[in-house]
């Protein structure tokens, strides 16, 4: 049985019921992901011997009678995001630089879905520390789509999408600083959650912009999802942003929406670039919820046309800050036969980051310079002040947002390769990040044209993440339950063997 | 399109951020800079006078204190195990002034 495929109530059900043991869950999913992790290279690193001991644990609760105490997330295959420290794993952020980084600490969401009862089986692949929306810059090689292996799973995130998406485990974590968690998501058909600034502690998690990055999980429902930021949420004194969070976010799931106020804003859903078959798709997973209770709510966010460029500008002065610590000296690549500091960090730096990554740093170097950062920074600031107070006045109409995620399903590799056009595909998320608001991605069927997953964002007020999760578990209902992607669904497993082998060779070169 | 840095700009901005650039990726790396500060233009179009900047989505988040106690930290040996080089329990930097060529 592929127990990964499975729903987190699912697992557990069978494991109080004596049908199957955690080392089983764990074994099946092993072997999965050696058999088809070569064909969409979501995995950077397994722990197999990570993830048996863990069973281990559960299966002797199990048998003690204790297993009530092994955690929401008991005997669930789960991964993390390369970005994220898990002792003794590397953490390579999928860059050079921290090609041989082997993490002497545990992140605290890590720690936290571990103590949960997750079964922790790898790293999952990202873009080049989390620059970019297609897992293309990844220095380890692409993620591919499970839906369509010609296509990009999304990013940052994708190979935390793709290896949900694949029933490789049932639940992983990623990061979202202007969409890697929604995005990737959307493109994979699974439910991912950016929680509100400050739900889950960043600690541990190597930061891209401070102001802006949240932790969130990937799962292939709403509950799932609910259930591991059940366990992901709340205050980590080794991370002064998280704050108390006592709330049982699976709770309202089965409250329904009956007089829930949502909102459209007009301006996202003419916006040039949504492609129609997203705009059709959010237009009727609208009509769905206005069929179970819901009342529709135009609001207006007028600045947040405002938001991509603010991002832009915030997101790159932000990590031109925090990717300085990269100096090849405490840790990270170092540039061999250098007599001299400078010219050692130059070429250790040169040669350690992607294209993206300098791109990046030198622009956020040159916007926060002296008479630059008045035109740029501060103004960007500002917008934020004008951004969060839009959301703030919508939220006086309504409970939630609905919008699109991204304006288009996924992409093909290569198709988008110019760095501002690939800045497009974040246009609806950004402004939440701006905001620190909450918001998710629902899948809700596939693109009339294009027959790729679409998912619909649901954005929520900060701290009422509560909200979003049962809007969501509203729309989920209307549409078919999501499963493992087709051609990775149970019986199709095997035929991928072939494929999986050839690539896992040549992935083996690559580290 | 308005040239908004120049390939010495780059040149300077690679230096302070010690990146080296061969001389092939300064001219791509100039234009793909003015490409995106280009594209950060409508930032520049606002009336923002009087609007207070939001630098972090807690505003109202002030010093986080901890009670002053010792806690475990690295070993001496954890925090030099992933360090390119080490001499003596310590990190190996090459010469900063001078060191010549090598």
């Amino acid at each position: 049985m592929e127990f990964a495929c499975m729903s987190v109530a699912a697992i557990q059900a069978g494991l109080r019921a004596h049908e199957f043991t955690a080392r089983e869950v764990a074994e099946s999913s092993i072997a999965r992901i050696a058999a088809i992790n070569g064909s969409l290279n979501a995995f950077l690193e397994t722990t197999p011997e990570l993830a048996l001991a863990k069973a281990d644990e559960i299966d002797a609760a199990i048998a003690s009678g204790s297993f009530a105490d092994c955690g929401p997330l008991a005997g669930v295959p789960v991964a993390f995001k390369d970005n994220m420290n898990q002792k003794g794993t590397h953490t390579t952020c999928s860059s050079r630089m921290l090609q041989n980084y082997v993490a002497p600490y545990t992140a605290t969401c890590v720690q936290r879905m571990i103590d949960a009862g997750g079964l922790p089986m790898g790293k999952l692949n990202m873009d080049e520390f989390a620059f970019g929306s297609s897992t293309e810059t990844s220095a380890f090689g692409p993620t591919k789509n499970p839906w369509d292996t010609s296509r990009v799973p999304g990013g940052s995130s994708g190979g935390s999408a793709a290896a949900v998406a694949s029933g490789m485990v049932t639940v992983s974590l990623g990061s979202d600083t202007g969409g890697s968690i929604r995005q990737p998501g959307s493109f994979c058909g699974v439910v991912a959650v950016k929680p509100t600034y400050g739900v889950v502690s960043r600690y541990g998690v190597v930061a891209f912009g401070s102001s802006l990055d949240q932790v969130g999980p990937f799962a292939r429902n709403v509950r799932d999802a609910a259930l591991a930021l059940n366990a992901l949420a709340g205050r980590d004194p080794l991370d002064c942003t998280s704050q108390e969070c006592a709330v049982d976010f699976a709770a309202s799931l089965d409250k329904g929406v009956e007089g829930m106020r949502i909102g459209i804003v007009p301006s996202f859903m003419e916006a040039e670039g949504l492609e129609p078959e997203v705009k059709a798709a959010i237009e009727d997973a609208a009509q769905r919820l206005v069929s179970l209770g819901v009342e529709l709510v135009e609001v207006d966010l007028p600045n947040a046309r405002a938001a991509m460029s603010a991002y832009y500008v915030l997101g790159p002065c932000e990590a031109f800050s925090n990717l300085a610590r990269f100096d090849g000296i405490r840790y990270g690549y170092c540039d061999p036969g250098h007599a001299n500091l400078e010219s050692q960090y130059e070429a250790s730096r040169a040669h350690g980051f992607g294209a993206e990554a300098k791109r990046r740093i030198m622009l956020g170097s040159y916007l926060l310079s002296a008479g630059v950062y008045d035109t740029y920074y501060y103004p960007a600031q500002q917008i934020r002040t004008l951004i969060t107070q839009d959301y703030a006045q919508a939220y006086e109409k309504v409970d939630c947002i609905l919008a699109p995620v991204s304006p288009r399903t996924a992409f093909e590799f290569g198709e988008i390769s110019d760095p501002t056009s690939m800045y497009l595909s974040d246009m609806f998320t950004i402004s939440i990040n701006i905001a620190g608001n909450g918001g998710m991605s629902v899948p809700i069927g596939l693109g009339a044209d294009t027959g790729l997953p679409i998912g619909a964002q649901l954005i929520a007020p900060a701290f009422k993440d509560a909200d979003m999760f049962r809007a969501a578990a509203a729309l989920e209902s209307c549409y078919e339950a999501v499963s493992v992607a087709p051609a990775f669904a149970d019986d199709a497993a095997s035929s991928a063997d072939a494929a999986a082998r050839a690539t896992l060779d040549r992935k083996d070169g690559a580290r | 399109m308005t040239q908004h840095v120049t390939e010495k700009d780059v040149r300077d901005i690679s230096e302070s951020v010690r990146i080296g650039l061969a001389d092939g990726e300064l001219q791509q790396m100039t234009a793909d800079l003015n490409t995106i500060i280009e594209s950060l233009k409508p930032i520049t179009g606002y009336d923002l006078e009087g609007v207070e900047p939001t630098f972090h989505p807690i505003g109202d988040l002030s010093n986080v204190m901890r009670e002053d106690v010792c806690k475990e930290g690295f070993t001496q040996h954890e925090a030099l195990e992933n360090a390119p080089k080490q001499q003596a329990g310590s990190f190996e930097v090459p010469s900063i002034l001078g060191g010549g060529d090598q």
